[in-house]
């Protein structure tokens, strides 16, 4: 048994899972606090990662300090996005709400490869290649940055939920939308605000994307697939739900793509064959919330 | 409609309906617990009960809406607990919903034609289903309203089109739930000749009502449900002077308990 | 009064017919490419409209489309099966492979089953990218000009498929299947409760609309003469499908047609003027119609401007 093999594939497992994390956030913070499952998540988190690199490459900011202008930034973007294509569309039926989100999605693709070409973009700094090694295992350094990260992100979120005030309203909101506004919560301004705070962690989970995975239009897209492949795997609209599906996913990919011939070039499709299998299983997904 | 009507001979009578320790759970909380009860071929029963009882849990079950936790349900002698409702359905169980739904964008005919052409065995052509839905429109007052859209009828006419709807399917059983809610007394008076006429015709009715003058007035028997349990059945006569269904219905008073879900 | 009724609708049909049938004679070559293309991208809307009826919105028509696509590739290239026969087979390839993927994911409700859809367009990708040896992997799969490169002969093909299609759905209002259909679309748990088993018509739908998807993928194999996964199983086929139906109006026979003409134009002038990017069109006007005319452009055209021309004084 190889275990240097093993261990290293468990730890980039881990490692990965990190960033799908971060990425799965905002969507679940969506899906938790309206019902609106936002296809165009992962052009969000496409839009932080361009942001991040053409601040790397016109003015020389860190990527990861310039998560402080980038999160800000698609805050705003995300609070005139609700306002404009998200409110309108609260009450309708959820097919409504995929098409609009999907039209924003494909709109947001199909802009960025009309702003920036389809080439794909490469953030290296000064510590890209470098290394770690912990025990049997080699971490490079930018992953285990990523990972560092994006636990502090997910701890700040559930801290936020649980000890602030406007976090705790969001969760008042998502459980009963009607009571909420009984004890005076503005429910509209709080729904706004949520989808904000959802682009804003859309914005840092694409700062880390583009130190990891390379940057182009499409590489929202990827990424959404994934999210949704976690949101399944462990249930929707919770936050312990996306980091056991996330780490499902992290790990299956990483063990496929170390163990079966030719595995990376499969693991790519991981998520795609693990939504299929598991809602054929289970049609509503592997923690479900449906009455029957 | 299914038969002529027959000579009313009491030793004839058979139970279409068993309904036998029938429990559902939702997530922990029991809607309805060990209910069991029977209803014989042309009987009209009703199904009473303070509000959150399991009434409409309890008819979400028999057409297969829901799957028991445990228990069973018997139609016709044959066990139809889990079957899909289509399947139920097909085999002579028709239902009204208490929270109106005829289909948006179709009109008052075609609501009808639709389950006359789905849910009758053997099926009809499309001709008879059009001729059939018509004749059931007109018989429960829509004769004028054929190509309104729901959208722009009243509850009653609405509620017209629930019962048409389901008739269409030639039911051997019909659940109402609760169409007699809201009517004014003309209409209450049109509605209880309705189902009589029905009952004439052979089918076996089994209400949901709170009017409680219909259930005094045309039930043969009153099966009483409280917190999903089955505390009294008889004749309405007897179920009225039970004290446990006195104290139920008092006690939910007090409570102020206004929750609507059945 | 009959007849003048009648003359009303015949005689513009028959004008249309008409200048459809001569049009490969009047136009030149490039036109007839856009035409084929154009009639290629009507009968996936139509197909994709089949199965919306149901209330199912595909987003992974491609999946269909390129299975089609590669069935007939690959049969010509194995065992070199006549480009229109291999057409038929891509049909009814594709038409059972809905079946298994009809009754596996149908019973999924609402965004499920879209996500389903992508996952399963995609998917097809990966294991077409993985295993080159049975599919051409990436390198894709090569077939000589269809009909020697007769675009003619090209046109009247596809024109007579999207016939058929029309045909078909015409058929299917007329039926009870129209009936079945809307009810599970409007409201699939009561449809249910009155004798309609939902999955077995969502499944008939989803035949119906597979078999005319796989031919137009056979089609565009033979026509295109070389395609490759990331081509045919693309997402961006999969919105086109959707966008053109939503855009013209849903569950009819003239939306698809008319939102492809229209969206095949916007997009051919934005194609000249990007070289990316084209389909920012598709996004732009999903978002608007779901915001501003969720019925369409038929719909608007009932709603709003027919009553105005109908009120107009004088009338």
């Amino acid at each position: 048994m190889d275990w240097p093999s093993f261990f290293q594939s468990i730890a980039n497992g881990i490692l990965i899972a990190g960033l799908y994390a971060s990425v799965t956030l905002g969507l679940t913070l969506v899906l938790g606090v309206m019902g609106i499952v936002n296809f165009a998540h992962g052009e969000l988190v496409m839009l932080g990662a361009y942001n991040t690199f053409w601040l790397f490459t016109m003015l020389g900011i860190d990527p990861l300090l310039s998560i402080a202008i980038t999160a800000p930034l698609l805050f705003l973007v995300g609070i005139f996005v609700y306002r404009f294509t998200i409110r309108p569309i609260l009450k309708d039926p959820p097919l409504n709400q995929l098409l609009l989100t999907l039209g924003l999605s494909i709109f947001l693709q199909n802009l960025a490869m009309i702003l920036w070409k389809t080439d794909s973009r490469s953030v290296i700094t000064s510590y890209s290649g470098m290394s770690l090694h912990l025990g049997m295992v080699h971490v490079g350094a930018t992953r285990l940055i990523t990972f560092v990260i994006s636990v502090v992100l997910t701890a700040l979120l559930i801290v936020f939920l649980h000890k602030m005030r406007l976090g705790k309203a969001m969760r008042a909101v998502s459980e009963n939308n009607t009571g909420s506004w009984l004890v005076g919560i503005n429910v509209q301004k709080t729904y706004m605000l949520a989808f904000g705070v959802a682009c804003a962690l859309a914005a840092v989970s694409g700062s880390l994307v583009s130190t990891i995975m390379y940057t182009n239009p499409m590489v929202g897209f990827k990424l959404s697939l994934k999210a949704f492949c976690i949101l399944i795997l462990g249930g929707l609209g919770n936050i312990s739900g996306a980091l056991l599906g996330s780490l499902i996913l992290g790990l299956t990919e990483s063990f496929v793509g170390t163990y079966v011939p030719e595995g990376s070039g499969w693991a790519e499709g991981i998520s795609f064959f693990l939504i299929i299998v598991v809602l054929i299983i289970k049609p509503t997904g592997l923690a479900g919330t449906r009455r029957e | 409609m299914s038969g002529s009507p027959q000579g009313k001979d009491a030793s004839a009578k058979m139970t279409l309906l068993q309904v036998d320790r029938l429990t559902k759970h939702f997530g922990g909380l029991a809607a309805v617990q060990d209910v069991s009860f029977h209803v014989d071929t042309r009987e009209i029963v009703s199904l009473i009960g303070p509000n959150g009882a399991g009434k409409t849990t309890i008819f979400n079950l028999i057409s297969g809406v829901y799957r028991p936790n445990s228990g069973d349900i018997r139609f016709g002698g044959e066990s139809i607990a889990g079957l899909r409702p289509f399947g139920i359905c097909r085999k002579g169980v028709g239902r009204t919903f208490q929270i109106m739904q005829p289909f948006p964008k179709m009109t008052v005919l075609e609501n009808v034609v639709t389950s006359a052409l789905f849910g009758r065995v053997p099926k009809i052509s499309m001709k008879e289903a059009a001729d059939e839905a018509a004749d059931l429109c007109r018989m429960v007052g829509l004769g004028d309203k054929l190509g309104e859209s729901p959208k722009n009828l009243t509850i009653p006419d609405q509620k017209r089109i629930e019962i048409a709807r389901a008739l269409a399917v030639h039911p051997k059983l019909l659940l109402l739930d609760e169409v007699m809610s809201g009517l004014t007394p003309t209409e209450t008076g049109e509605a209880i000749k309705l189902v009589l006429k029905l009952r004439e015709f052979g089918t076996t009715i089994l209400l949901i009502e709170h009017v409680m003058k219909v259930v005094m007035g045309i039930s043969d028997r009153v099966i009483v449900l409280h917190h999903g349990e089955k505390i009294s059945e008889g004749p309405p006569s007897r179920v009225v002077d039970d004290p446990k269904v006195i104290e139920a219905y008092l006690g939910k008073q007090a409570d102020g308990e206004g929750d609507t879900t059945c | 009064m009959g007849s003048s009724i009648r003359w009303k609708t015949t005689l513009p049909l028959a004008i249309l017919c008409a200048c459809l049938l001569l049009f490969p004679k009047l136009v030149g070559s490039y036109f007839l490419h856009m035409a084929v293309s154009a009639i290629l991208a009507m009968i996936l809307a139509s197909s994709w409209d089949i199965l919306a009826r149901t209330g199912q919105v595909s987003v992974g028509q491609a999946g269909l489309f390129g299975i089609g696509a590669y069935s007939s590739a690959l049969l010509y290239q194995k065992y070199a099966l006549p480009p229109v026969l291999g057409m038929l087979a891509s049909a009814l390839i594709a038409t059972v492979v809905s079946i298994f993927l009809g009754y596996l994911t149908l019973r999924l409700r609402g965004i499920y089953f879209s996500i389903t859809t992508i996952a399963f367009a995609e998917a097809l990708t990966v294991i077409w990218l993985m295993t080159p040896d049975v599919t051409g992997g990436a390198m894709g799969v090569s077939t000589p000009p269809l009909f020697g490169g007769d675009r003619e002969k090209a046109y009247y093909l596809i024109l007579a498929i999207l016939a058929a299609v029309v045909a078909v759905v015409r058929l299917i209002e007329q039926s009870r299947l129209n009936f079945a259909f809307t009810a599970i679309r409007e409201n699939e748990d009561v449809a249910n409760v009155l004798g309609i088993n939902p999955t077995k018509y969502k499944v008939l739908a989803f035949m119906i609309s597979a078999f005319f998807t796989g031919f137009a993928g056979g089609f565009y194999s033979h026509y295109n003469t070389y395609i490759i996964p990331y081509e045919v199983f693309n997402l961006g086929i999969s919105i086109a499908c959707l966008v053109m139906p939503i855009f013209g109006g849903l569950y009819t026979i003239a939306g698809p047609i008319i939102g492809t003409v229209l969206i095949k134009a916007i997009e051919e002038y934005l194609r000249v003027t990007f070289s990316y990017g084209h389909q920012i069109a598709y996004g732009l006007i999903l978002v608007l119609v779901v915001l501003f005319m969720p019925e369409g452009l038929l719909g608007l055209w009932r709603g709003k401007i027919l009553p105005l021309l109908r009120s107009r004084p004088g009338r």
